[in-house]
C-alpha cells in the first residue's frame, strides 16, 4: 500500500500526529459533544440539550454587545500596537551602535515573563494607594487616578500589559526581517538622496510586508483567545467591561460549572477565530503572489 | 516439576498475599488544600497525627483562583489523586453528592451545630460529609489606638462620621476599607446589605433552597435596601472620600495591604486575619487592632452575627481503606486540644471543637470578643447560598452592584433594575 519512503514518512510524523490526536482533536471533539448536552461540572448529566447552549450563548446580550466588541477591540488595537512599537524598535536596532547587543538582550526580556507575572506586577504598578504610576503623576502634581475601576482606564492596561508583552516578538522577528533585505535598493536610495521616511515607505515597509503580515496573521489569532492577563489584571471587570470572549467562556465553564455552555461558547470562539484566520491566510496569500 | 509448579503457585499467592495486605495498609495521606493559615495549622495537626502513627502526610498546594474547578473535576472523574480535600460552605451542596459522608467520625458531635447544618453540609439522604477545620468569617476590626471602644461606629452613618473626623484630624487617609471585587463581596458587599435587612435573594436570610425557590428565586436588587446599600458605598467613595477610589476593584489583599500600612482606621475581613494584622513583621498596626460588630443600616436595629466554617471532607472514589484512615486524621485534629489552641494563637480563628471555645476564651480577649459576638450570637447569618449555581448568583450579583457603584449615582436604581433578572436567572 504504501513504499519504502512513505512508510518511513509516516513513521516520523507519527508520534506529533498521534500527540496531536490526543492532546487537541480528542479535547475538542469531547468539548464540541459537551456543547450540545447538559454537562454541569458538577454534575455531568450529559442529557443531549441539541442547539440550546448556542442559543443562549448568541443571544445572551452581555457576549453580543460586550464580550464580541471587546474582543476585537482588544485584537485590533493590541496587534497593531505590538506591531507599530516592535517594527520602531527592530528599525532602530537595525543600525549598529555601541551596546546594540546588549540593548537587544534587554528589549527581549517581557518575552521571558510570565504572562500572569507581568499581569501580577502591572496591576500592583496601577494600584492607586501603593502603584509606581500614582506615585509619580502624585510626584509630579497631578492626581493619582483608580485605573481599574473604569471600564477606558482598565481596558487600556490591558492593552499596555498585552503590547509590552507582545513587542519584542514582533521586534524579534521584523529585525531578522529588515537584515535579510537586500542591500542594493537601499544603496541606490543614498546616491539619489532619498528621504529617510521616503526610504522607509517606498522601500523598507513594501519589502517587509510578506514578514509584518505572517507576525499580524499568527499575533490576531494569538490574541483573540487572550485570558491570562485579563483574568489577572481585572477579572473581566468592572462589571464586565473588560470581558472578553476567552473569559466568557471560561466563567460559564469553570466558575459557573456549566460545561455545556462554556464549550457551546469555546466552539463559537473557535468558529469565528477560523473565519478570521482564513481570511488573513488569503490576504497573506496574495500579498505574497504580489 | 510438580515441586516446581507447587514453588510457582505458593510464590505468586505470598506475593498476592503481600500485595493486598500492603495496599490494606495506609501509609501516607494525601491532603488538596489552598495554602493559608488555618489550613497550614490544621494540616500540622495532621502531621503531629501522622508522625504518631506511622502515615506520611503528603500536602498538594492548589491555587485558590483554580480550587473549585480544579477540585471538582478531580471529583467528578473519580480520581484518588486526594484522600482529604479542604471544603467550604460555599461548595457544601455543589459537591454533597460526591463527598463520603462523615456521620461516623464520632468527634464531629463536638462542632458548630449552626455551622454543620444538613443545609450547607447535608447530601440527599441527610448525611453530613465536612469535619470542620474552623470557624471563618468575618468581624469589623477598627484602630484601638485611634477609636475608644465607646466611639467605635454602630451604624453605617456613624461610619461616615467618625472616619471623616479621623480623616479632618489627619490620623489616618481614608476612614473605611475592605476587598469589594468579585469573590470578596462579603468585606463591603454582603455584610452593609446584611445589617439593613438585605439581601441577595428573598426573602433575606433565608438558605432553604426550596423555599427560595418557591418564591421564584426573586433577587433582592430592585429592593429599597438594595438600593440605599449601593447609594451609600458611592457615597462613601465619591462624596464623603472615606474610602479608596480604586475599592470596587480591590481583593482581599489589596485592601489588607492599606489596613495594614496604616492607611485606614476600619476593615472587614476574616477573623483568621487577626494573626497576621498583629504581626510586626507584616504589619505597621500590629498590636493596635480590635474587633467588634458589624455597623448596621437605617432599616435593622438588632444586631447579628455572620459564622460559618472551612472544613475537610474526603472524596467518595477513595478505597474504604484509606476512607477509614482519612476519619481516623480527623476525629484526632478534633481532639487535638494543644494543636487547636495553636491554630487560633496563629490565626484568630475559633477552632472546630467546640468544646475548647470557653478554655480559650477564658485566655484571650480576642477569642472572648468572638464568642460572645457572633459564636453565641443568637441572631447569624450564613455567608453564602447552598445550590450549586451559587458562583453564578454571585457573580451576577458583584457584576451589578460594581457597575452601578462605579457609574453616575442617578443610575443606581436602573443598574439594579437591569442585574435583577440576571441575578434570578443565575440561580434557575
Amino acid at each position: 500500500m504504501f513504499g519504502e519512503q512513505q512508510r518511513f514518512m509516516l513513521f516520523l510524523i507519527a508520534p506529533a500526529a498521534l500527540l496531536m490526536l490526543l492532546f487537541q482533536v480528542l479535547p475538542i471533539v469531547i468539548g464540541a459533544n459537551a456543547s450540545f448536552r447538559d454537562w454541569a461540572l458538577y454534575n455531568p448529566k450529559k442529557i443531549w440539550v441539541g442547539f440550546s447552549h448556542y442559543y443562549a450563548v448568541l443571544s445572551d446580550p452581555a457576549f453580543l454587545y460586550v464580550v464580541l466588541p471587546n474582543t476585537f477591540l482588544f485584537m485590533i488595537l493590541s496587534v497593531a500596537g505590538a506591531l507599530v512599537a516592535g517594527l520602531a524598535l527592530a528599525l532602530l536596532l537595525n543600525r549598529p551602535f555601541r551596546g546594540q547587543k546588549l540593548v537587544q538582550t534587554i528589549l527581549l526580556v517581557p518575552l521571558m515573563v510570565a504572562p500572569v507575572v507581568a499581569a501580577i506586577m502591572i496591576r500592583w504598578m496601577f494600584n492607586d494607594q501603593f502603584g509606581i504610576v500614582n506615585t509619580v503623576l502624585e510626584a509630579i502634581g497631578l492626581e493619582g487616578q483608580p485605573w481599574l475601576v473604569q471600564r477606558w482606564s482598565a481596558f487600556g492596561i490591558i492593552l499596555l500589559t498585552d503590547i509590552w508583552l507582545w513587542t519584542p516578538w514582533f521586534t524579534l522577528l521584523l529585525l531578522a526581517g529588515l537584515q535579510s533585505l537586500p542591500k542594493e535598493p537601499f544603496e541606490a536610495a543614498a546616491i539619489d538622496g532619498t528621504t529617510t521616511w521616503r526610504v522607509f515607505r517606498f522601500l523598507t515597509l513594501p519589502m517587509l510586508r510578506p514578514v509584518i503580515v505572517v507576525c499580524v496573521v499568527i499575533r490576531a489569532i494569538d490574541a483573540f483567545r487572550t485570558f491570562d492577563i485579563v483574568w489577572t489584571l481585572t477579572g473581566g471587570g468592572p462589571g464586565r467591561s473588560t470581558e472578553l470572549f476567552s473569559l466568557y467562556a471560561y466563567v460559564h465553564a469553570f466558575l459557573n460549572l456549566d460545561l455545556g455552555r462554556g464549550s457551546a461558547a469555546a466552539i463559537i470562539g473557535g468558529l469565528i477565530i477560523l473565519v478570521i484566520g482564513v481570511v488573513l491566510y488569503r490576504l497573506v496569500d496574495r500579498i505574497a503572489k504580489a | 516439576m510438580k515441586q516446581l509448579t507447587k514453588l510457582a503457585v505458593a510464590t505468586t499467592v505470598a506475593l498476592w498475599a503481600a500485595a493486598g495486605s500492603a495496599s490494606a495498609q495506609v501509609t501516607e495521606l494525601r491532603i488538596g488544600y489552598q495554602p493559608s493559615p488555618i489550613q497550614d495549622n490544621s494540616i500540622a495537626m495532621f502531621e503531629a497525627w501522622g508522625a504518631k502513627n506511622g502515615v506520611k502526610i503528603v500536602k498538594v498546594p492548589n491555587s485558590y483562583g483554580v480550587y473549585v474547578e480544579k477540585m471538582t473535576a478531580s471529583l467528578t472523574s473519580n480520581s484518588d489523586q486526594y484522600d482529604v480535600i479542604w471544603h467550604n460552605d460555599d461548595w457544601g451542596q455543589t459537591w454533597a453528592h460526591l463527598l463520603e459522608p462523615m456521620d461516623d467520625v464520632e468527634a464531629n458531635k463536638f462542632a458548630s451545630k449552626w455551622s454543620m447544618s444538613p443545609i450547607v453540609f447535608g447530601n440527599d439522604k441527610g448525611q453530613n460529609t465536612v469535619v470542620p477545620m474552623g470557624q471563618t468569617f468575618s468581624v469589623f476590626f477598627y484602630r484601638s489606638d485611634l477609636v475608644k471602644p465607646e466611639e467605635v461606629p454602630k451604624t453605617l452613618d456613624e461610619l461616615v462620621t467618625v472616619s471623616k473626623k479621623l480623616q479632618a484630624d489627619g490620623k489616618v487617609k481614608f476612614g473605611y476599607v475592605a476587598g469589594a471585587s468579585m469573590n470578596n463581596s462579603w468585606f463591603t458587599w454582603f455584610w452593609s446589605m446584611w445589617g439593613n435587612n438585605c439581601d441577595v435573594l428573598l426573602p433575606p436570610y433565608e438558605r432553604d433552597n426550596k423555599k427560595l425557590a418557591a418564591n421564584g428565586w426573586k433577587s433582592g436588587m430592585t429592593e429599597p435596601c438594595m438600593q440605599k446599600n449601593v447609594e451609600y458605598w458611592w457615597d462613601a467613595i465619591n462624596t464623603h472620600k472615606i474610602v479608596p477610589r480604586g475599592m470596587p476593584a480591590y481583593d482581599r489583599n489589596e485592601a489588607n495591604a492599606v489596613f495594614m500600612a496604616g492607611d485606614a482606621a476600619f476593615t472587614v475581613a476574616d477573623s483568621l486575619w487577626w494573626g497576621t494584622f498583629n504581626d510586626p513583621a507584616k504589619s505597621k498596626i500590629a498590636g493596635k487592632v480590635a474587633a467588634t460588630r458589624f455597623p448596621l443600616g437605617p432599616d435593622r436595629a438588632k444586631p447579628f452575627a455572620w459564622d460559618d466554617i472551612w472544613g475537610w471532607a474526603i472524596p467518595k472514589s477513595i478505597s474504604p481503606e484509606r476512607k477509614k484512615k482519612a476519619k481516623e486524621m480527623l476525629n484526632a485534629m478534633m481532639l487535638d486540644k494543644e494543636g487547636q489552641k495553636k491554630l487560633f494563637k496563629a490565626t484568630g480563628a475559633p477552632p472546630p471543637n467546640t468544646e475548647f471555645w470557653a478554655e480559650i476564651a477564658a485566655e484571650d480577649a480576642f477569642m472572648k470578643l468572638l464568642k460572645e459576638s457572633v459564636l453565641d450570637s443568637p441572631d447569624k447569618v450564613r455567608g453564602a447560598y447552598y445550590f450549586p449555581q451559587w458562583p453564578a448568583v454571585h457573580k451576577a450579583f458583584n457584576d451589578t452592584v460594581t457597575k452601578a457603584v462605579t457609574g453616575k449615582r442617578e443610575d443606581i436604581a436602573k443598574v439594579l433594575a437591569e442585574g435583577a433578572p440576571l441575578v434570578s436567572k443565575a440561580a434557575q
